[in-house]
């Protein structure tokens, strides 16, 4: 069994005069003061831990999020062509635990200067954000950069089938909130 | 002599007297309906929007003090949140328990809001024509109005029958009228010096004193101070609707608007405990530099914007109180309520009075001579006003609570520091006793 002993009662001078004069009290009053002035003069930014007012002002402000957060897929297109970056490998769906990305392609001929190639070629691309579990395997097998995770995070919708994304949804994003500032 | 009567007897000014068409002498319906029903009216509007926007600065406020922002949403930083809160309250339904006692469950807010604004009559809340009535016992009205407010309060309590409700209430008429108490006794000091008991005469007092009657009476503004917060149930002598504890304490089953005025009742108290504690220690409307002002009607605004920048001062120190301090324990509550309020009030009347009847002049059977006559009044000389400053701190804070504590460390009976310590050390002694009958099992 644990035996807690009670301190003993001290009666210093020191102690005495802090009753008296109830620095304790004021050390308080000091502290809210302080906030208060702060939250006064300080051009607020919401979110911010070292400002007296933290409150980030969501709907109306974007809202921060970390940097290393993982939020809504993206197909990434490449700058120069403005084509596709994917090559249908299928290794995004084969490295998804929760088997929520289904890649379709066909065979089919592509010039490529003089050389005509046989190639992979994608067609469709979905991707199932409501069984998704952010886990960036997918990102990470990817060969080309193509598929990435983006730090938003606004992935609501009304109705159930709004969650599967197909590649055009992919590959231009969704836009749903308009920012007042 | 007519403009002189004009000035000192008769308040209503000129366009209410060609208003009502009488001639000077024969003024009744100028004087005493007219004039005073614009005042009331005026006083009434101004008073129960300045509570409505209270409420969102002790919103706001309280939000800073805790890293938030409070009210955003309804106009401009929530400027419009006080309307918004009271066209809720408005559309409320009106829930009456069907065991309540129905009459007095309906009369309780009616008491307790009226015992409020009925004292906002004889507050000077400016200069010349802004006080509604100048009675000239004014302070003697207000302490027996306002503790009508209590009566207010056990009603409702006991009408809702609920635990809550009762306990609550009777928490807060305990609370209210122990601290009632305290109040009384810590403005007589300040009443010493003013010689009057009429609102304005006070501050024309301390106009021809030259001070701030706080000055002279350190020990009677922190009494009074800790008396008025326990009187309007603030933090952190908040009991009566202690939240954790209590739900909502008294008014835990109103709602609606009937709510909304134990809500208005509680803020407009606040006021005029302020308003109060201005008036007696703060000096009133008067300012130094406001007599520079010569147009009357510009030094009658100036001397109400004076009054009410004070009262916020005060208004502020009580929400910044709120926010910051935790709640008493009720028995530390009625501890420092009866064992250190009230004696330091009495103390504080007894050394006043000591110090008063030093500093008289020698012809009246003074001792120091640092008074003299002024218009028929003793009015402190220089040294004089050095004297009661120094004495104040110097002598009555130490005097005072040196008596208090010899007192309350040596009462035999009640005091519950002496208990705890004895439970203390009675357990202290079981737990050795454990330990020393199996040392084994304790590491």
């Amino acid at each position: 069994m644990t035996v807690t002993s009670v301190p003993g009662r001290r009666r210093t001078f020191t102690n005495a005069i802090k009753r008296l004069l109830l620095i304790d009290l004021f050390k308080g009053l000091a502290v809210t003061f302080k906030y208060n002035l702060r939250a006064l003069y300080e051009k607020r930014e919401g979110g911010n831990p070292n400002q007296a007012i933290y409150t980030e002002q969501y709907p109306l402000e974007p809202a921060r999020v970390s940097e290393r957060f993982r939020g809504a897929p993206r197909l990434n297109l490449d700058p120069e062509t403005g084509g596709t970056l994917c090559i249908a490998c299928d290794l995004c769906a084969l490295a998804c635990p929760v088997d929520c990305i289904t890649v379709n392609s066909t065979r089919r001929e592509v010039r490529d200067g003089e050389k005509v190639n046989k190639k992979k070629v994608l067609t469709t691309f979905f991707f199932d954000t409501s069984r998704c579990m952010f886990c960036n395997l997918c990102s990470e097998a990817c060969p080309t950069d193509c598929l990435e995770l983006t730090q938003s995070f606004e992935l609501a919708v009304y109705h159930r089938s709004g969650f599967r994304w197909d590649r055009e949804m992919l590959e231009k994003g969704v836009k749903y909130v308009k920012y007042n500032k | 002599m007519q403009a002189l009567l004009t000035i000192t007897l008769f308040v209503a000014p000129e366009w209410v007297r060609n208003l009502t068409g009488e001639k000077l002498p024969n003024v009744f319906w100028a004087e005493y309906v007219v004039w005073p029903l614009v005042q009331i009216i005026v006083v009434l509007f101004i008073i129960l929007t300045l509570v409505a926007y209270l409420v969102y600065v002790e919103r706001k406020v309280s939000a800073f003090m805790q890293a938030r922002l409070g009210p955003m949403r309804v106009g401009p930083w929530g400027l419009l949140q006080p309307a918004a809160d009271g066209l809720k309250l408005l559309l409320k339904e009106d829930i009456i328990p069907i065991k309540a006692d129905k009459a007095i469950f309906q009369l309780a807010p009616i008491i307790s809001v009226a015992a409020a604004l009925v004292v906002l009559a004889v507050i000077p809340w400016g200069a010349a024509w802004a006080t509604i009535a100048n009675v000239n016992i004014g302070l003697l009205f207000i302490l027996a109005v306002s503790s009508v407010g209590v009566l207010g309060l056990v009603l409702a309590g006991w009408s809702s029958n609920s635990k809550y409700s009762l306990l609550g209430a009777l928490r807060s008429s305990a609370q209210m009228v122990s601290y009632e108490i305290g109040m009384g006794l810590s403005i007589i000091g300040a009443l010493m010096f003013a010689r009057t008991l009429s609102m304005n005469g006070i501050i024309e007092a301390q106009r021809a004193d030259g001070i701030w009657y706080f000055l002279f009476q350190p020990l009677g503004f922190l009494v009074y101070i800790i008396s008025a917060l326990g009187e309007t149930n603030r933090a952190p002598f908040d009991l009566p609707e202690a939240e954790s504890e209590l739900v909502a304490g008294y008014h835990t089953e109103y709602s609606g608007f009937r709510w909304a005025l134990f809500f208005m009742a509680e803020y407009t108290a606040m006021i005029v405990t302020s308003a109060i504690a201005v008036t007696l220690f703060l000096g009133g409307w008067s300012f130094p530099g406001l007599d520079l002002i010569k147009d009357p009607n510009i030094y009658v605004i100036a001397s109400v914007l004076v009054f009410a920048a004070k009262v916020m001062a005060l208004i502020y120190a009580y929400m910044w109180f709120r926010w910051t301090w935790p709640r008493y324990r009720y028995d530390q509550l009625m501890e420092l309520g009866w064992k250190w309020m009230i004696p330091a009030g009495l103390v504080n009347i007894v050394l006043t009075g000591i110090l008063y009847v030093l500093a008289m002049p020698k012809s009246r059977g003074g001792f120091f001579d640092f008074m003299h006559e002024v218009n028929g009044r003793l009015t402190p000389t220089g040294a004089g006003k050095v004297f009661f400053i120094v004495t104040g701190f110097l002598i009555t804070i130490p005097v005072s609570w040196a008596i208090l504590a010899y007192i309350n460390r040596h009462s035999p009976d009640f005091n519950l520091d002496e208990q705890r310590q004895l439970q203390i050390a009675l357990r202290r002694e079981r737990l050795k006793k454990i330990e020393a009958q199996s040392p084994a099992e304790s590491n």
